[in-house]
């Protein structure tokens, strides 16, 4: 039940980025579907590993590929598909729960959260370099097939 | 000379224009040199960093121009970087006369903006949909969306004296938790949590987190760090508004 209204607010919350970000038209279905895809193969991730960095980084390649592909098709920077699509798998709240017990002096939990976030935002990160240099060496073996076969060096 | 310094300043109106919507460096880097390449300079050079571009170009005559722009304020916009990526394209394509550059920049500059009413509406669904992911109840998402309506107000006003952006963000984290406690308070919710997280996920800076992360390993070191210290000053700055509430709630009950 949990997972479900989760599923279901990671489409409405990947959608409402969109139109905050100023995205217009068919893109916003397309990327609530993606920011749900995002959360989905983040609950299996967490099924099949029992851990949230794993689960995040499965989940950013997931959404990376999905948005480089996308981009191609709907012609338009990877970037606006790709950062409304992560928003449910950014570590706001354990961010946010570092810092307040910071400021109320809990250094212990808040050093805890602290590790989590840069261990999670690293995951991420990763994530999102390992699909973009993967599709840039991908787009560099197109271009020389190319021109090998225009004969232009 | 006087024409190649004008379409110079063009090319840079529209990288400014990428950066401040929030496209990544790389992508404004990339954008300047394609687009002097096009409109015939022999060399450019462009360093970019989240606040600065520093442009020189060597023309066909071997003379040598240099503009700087400093970008003190961003507005994240999606649809400008798409439209701009596109004419940039175009250019690249088949290069367009400078006075009808000038006009699309102004066309694409005036935006669109979704009115109003969808902005708060929008504001209040956000909220409302991440205290329900975040584990809160119908009531809670209620509460939270009322208070991501009072955070977009802030938001507006505060923009509108031209506060400083940090001040700012510990005004908006201060009223939402205010309102959060009174919403507990008066009985609209009972998670006092969920109700603020989800304000929060509008406030933290999440994303440029790990965009800074991403820039910093992709070899973006300066970037990277830029981004990275400004996501920690404004994730301070939300935890001291929101401390404020706590601490006064403490007394309080004492």
């Amino acid at each position: 039940m949990n997972e479900l209204i989760q599923i279901c607010t990671s489409f409405l919350g990947s959608l409402g980025f969109g139109i905050l970000y100023n995205i217009k038209g068919k893109k916003l279905g397309v990327i609530g579907m993606g920011g749900m895809l995002s959360w989905i193969v983040y609950l299996m991730g967490m099924a099949l590993f029992q851990d949230k960095i794993g689960a995040l980084f499965l989940a950013t390649l997931a959404v990376g590929a999905l948005s480089e592909g996308l981009a191609r098709i709907l012609k338009t920077p990877v970037m606006t598909l790709l950062v409304p699509m992560l928003i449910p798998l950014v570590p706001g709240s354990d961010l946010f729960y570092a810092t307040s017990s910071l400021l109320l002096n809990e250094i212990e939990t808040s050093s805890e959260f602290l590790n989590l976030v840069i261990k999670e935002a690293a995951a991420i990160a990763f994530g999102i370099i390992l699909i973009t240099s993967t599709v840039q060496i991908l787009h560099r073996f197109q271009l020389d097939r190319h021109s090998h076969k225009k004969n232009i060096v | 000379m006087e024409q190649n310094s004008q379409m110079l300043s063009l090319i840079l109106d529209l990288g400014e224009m990428l950066l401040v919507s929030g496209a990544e460096v790389n992508r404004v880097e990339d954008t300047i040199k394609r687009l002097a390449f096009a409109y015939g300079f022999q060399r450019t050079d462009v360093f970019t960093i989240t606040s600065s571009i520093v442009v020189t170009v060597r023309d066909a005559s071997n003379q040598t121009l240099t503009e700087t722009r400093r970008i003190l304020s961003y507005e994240t916009d999606m649809h400008k970087i798409d439209q701009l990526n596109s004419l940039s394209r175009q250019i690249c394509h088949a290069p367009i006369s400078p006075e009808s550059l000038q006009q699309k920049l102004q066309q694409i500059r005036q935006g669109t903006p979704y009115c109003r009413l969808i902005q708060f509406l929008d504001y209040a669904m956000i909220s409302a949909v991440f205290s329900l992911f975040f584990g809160g109840n119908l009531q809670d998402a209620f509460a939270a969306a009322l208070c991501g309506c009072l955070l977009k107000l802030v938001l507006d006003a505060g923009k509108s004296i031209q506060l400083q952006s940090l001040v700012l963000t510990v005004l908006c984290s201060f009223a939402v938790a205010a309102a959060a406690q009174c919403c507990v308070l008066v009985g609209i919710g009972s998670n006092f949590d969920q109700i603020v997280i989800g304000n929060i996920m509008l406030l933290i800076p999440g994303v440029s987190f790990t965009v800074s992360l991403r820039d910093m390993i992709s070899g973006d070191t300066i970037s990277g760090l830029l981004g990275f210290a400004e996501a920690i000053l404004k994730a301070l700055a939300i935890a001291m508004g929101f401390a404020i509430v706590i601490l006064l709630m403490k007394g309080g009950a004492r």
